[in-house]
């Protein structure tokens, strides 16, 4: 490989996957390290729900019951049966391949019809899979969750950061690859324009749900990797909540881009964090949504391609100038 | 059979609140092709400032007159603030509607306490009566006919008045209405506000029906108007009336013969349209 073909962003982007690395090497706290993997985790999720606002212009409202087949088929799985390492693959091959199967039978109804349609039937179906672990009592332990037991090297948190920074790296020069392909700038087009790129020839059904499928399977897996780090299981990794969090992640950080979603879910998840700790100074502080929301609103106005999207644009309109 | 004429009735009252809140939005998709997911919104500020007067007052018209003036002045903040910057992208619209949304939610917790809210109807609308061994709530009748009146006197202003025309013809095509010389966006505006009273007024009502508020029914009942309009076909005032009334009907009767799935009606009603019809079961086009 020609060393010199590589964009100059790769090297960029590799020097910072390589910190990540450092990182837990440096901060040893058990705390800190669980928020960062709770970074890395939703920055996943992210992710693979930016693949379907930010480059195809599909809205989802129910991005979390993939998240939540994610969760739920780990968990289950190490309750079930011997807490190894094979049963770690399995899970992530269980919940990946329901995960593709209810993303692609939901895209082969729904992403024919204009984008509500999407959006409302996602939200139904979360909704559904929501009451489906409360109801199914047998298997989810209902709204009280269970708890598990993990393979002994995953138990500790060191190893689940490395394996938690490991599967960002990779999704993310592995989505990046797919992005900046021929199917990525399908996707692009798409977006932009859907009937003009019809009209050229492309069969947008299959690109909108190959992208669905896509993004539904990372998706299970941030889930299997959240379900990990907090050995419990309960119906809130089904709730709405977590994909307004999401949506919200992709808006801040920008869509259309895959650092977008990272930057934004590490804003978001360090909100939680410092916020939650804030309100007991000034109770004011626990209404942090509100904040939040009209943050999300400016943004969605005045700033629609978030905080990567403006910052690339104003380093572009300076190198413009520069070399004017 | 008194089993089935009480669920029957109770079915029609949550309808007809649910027709008052999904009214509201199906119009303001139809005319100006805005997706509002801000209305439940509208709704819990209906029902917690309206229940704010009516505990104050002691008075539940002033309750409701609250409720309804509040309606109006939030759909003009939100017509102006958050709707205007964005129309034409579907996209957009979702998004920021939803940011609004939980910003509604939200200051409701901030001005009202997080506390959940125990609302009881007036006294002069509490009770039952019986007819033959069937026992009638008043409440839920009072409900009913509230409903019908609002539908029907809607339903003459859409026919008979000249207002009504001109939102008619919006619906079809707002280009030619503004071709000849009409303020197209001051009827949305208007259109707007009413659908926030409606939704305000829905609320209220609702308050006093389930007993209790609190502040997340915001997002619930936005969703749940939602379902309402797609099922109803967007933008189809009448088939708003049959959606909501449906959804009423199959939420009380599931909720008493299968529990198990009462939480799941809708979704599953929804899921189904969108599959087999989604157009809506009512669809103007």
């Amino acid at each position: 490989m020609n060393l010199r073909t590589i964009e100059k962003s790769t090297w960029v982007y590799l020097a910072i996957a390589f910190l990540l690395f450092v990182v837990p090497f440096l901060v040893t706290g058990r705390s800190i390290q669980f928020l960062i993997i709770q970074i890395f985790v939703f920055g996943i999720f992210a992710m693979s729900y930016d693949l379907l606002l930010g480059y195809t212009g599909i809205i989802s409202f129910g991005h979390v019951m993939f998240f939540g087949v994610g969760a739920y088929s780990t968990a289950v799985l190490f309750d079930r049966f011997e807490p190894t390492i094979f049963t770690f693959g399995l899970a992530i091959l269980v919940s990946a391949i329901i995960a593709g199967v209810v993303s692609f039978i939901v895209g082969i109804l729904t992403l024919r019809l204009k984008s509500h349609f999407y959006a409302m039937l996602t939200l139904a179906l979360a909704g559904l899979f929501l009451v489906g672990a409360e109801k199914w009592r047998k298997v989810t332990g209902g709204s009280d969750g269970f708890t598990f037991g993990l393979p002994d090297m995953l138990r500790d948190s060191f190893t689940l950061y490395m394996l938690s920074a490991l599967s960002l790296v990779l999704l993310f020069f592995g989505l990046r690859r797919m992005t900046k392909s021929p199917f990525g700038k399908v996707l692009v087009a798409i977006r932009e324009n859907e009937s003009r790129t019809e009209s050229l020839g492309y069969q947008v059904l299959h690109y909108k749900v190959i992208v669905s499928v896509v993004s539904g399977v990372v998706a299970s897996y941030s889930g299997v990797l959240y379900i990990l780090s907090l050995r419990f299981v309960d119906t809130s990794v089904f709730a709405t909540d977590l994909t307004i969090d999401v949506l919200l992640m992709t808006i801040i950080g920008g869509v259309g881009t895959l650092i977008g979603p990272i930057i934004g879910a590490s804003l978001i998840e360090f909100a939680h964090h410092w916020l939650s700790d804030l309100s007991d100074v000034h109770w004011l502080f626990e209404r942090w949504i509100i904040l939040y929301g009209t943050i999300f609103i400016l943004i969605v106005v005045f700033f629609p391609k978030g905080i990567v999207g403006t910052l690339a644009d104003r380093y572009i309109r300076w190198r413009a100038r520069r070399t004017e | 059979m008194d089993v089935l004429v009480s669920l029957a009735v109770n079915g029609l009252a949550t309808g007809m609140l649910i027709f008052l809140l999904a009214a509201g939005l199906t119009l303001i998709f139809g005319l100006m092709d805005v997706l509002n997911f801000a209305h439940g919104g509208l709704f819990i500020w209906g029902a917690y400032t309206g229940v704010w007067a009516y505990h104050m007052t002691d008075s539940f018209l002033l309750g409701i007159g609250t409720a309804i003036v509040i309606g109006l002045a939030l759909g003009l903040v939100t017509e102006r603030l958050i709707v205007r910057p964005v129309y034409g992208s579907h996209v957009q619209q979702i998004l920021i509607t939803l940011g609004f949304m939980l910003v509604l939610q939200e200051c409701i917790k901030v001005v009202f306490g997080p506390d959940q809210k125990v609302v009881s109807p007036p006294s002069y609308l509490e009770g039952s009566f019986v007819v033959g061994d069937i026992v009638f709530i008043n409440y839920r009748l009072f409900i009913i006919v509230i409903g019908l009146v609002i539908f029907f006197a809607f339903y003459y202003l859409f026919k008979k008045t000249r207002v009504g025309l001109i939102v008619r013809a919006g619906v079809m095509n707002k280009e030619m209405i503004q071709s000849l010389g009409i303020n197209i966006k001051l009827v949305f505006m208007l259109v707007f506000m009413v659908g926030a009273a409606l939704a305000a007024l829905s609320g209220m009502l609702h308050a006093a029906y389930s007993g209790v508020i609190y502040a997340e029914m915001g997002l619930e009942f936005s969703i749940l108007a939602f379902i309402v309009v797609v099922i109803g076909g967007m933008g189809n005032f009448k088939g708003s009336l049959f959606a909501a009334l449906l959804v009423g009907l199959t939420q009380a009767f599931m909720a008493y013969y299968v529990p198990a799935l009462s939480l799941a009606t809708n979704m599953l009603l929804m899921a189904i349209v969108l599959v087999f019809r989604p157009q809506g079961l009512f669809a103007l086009r």
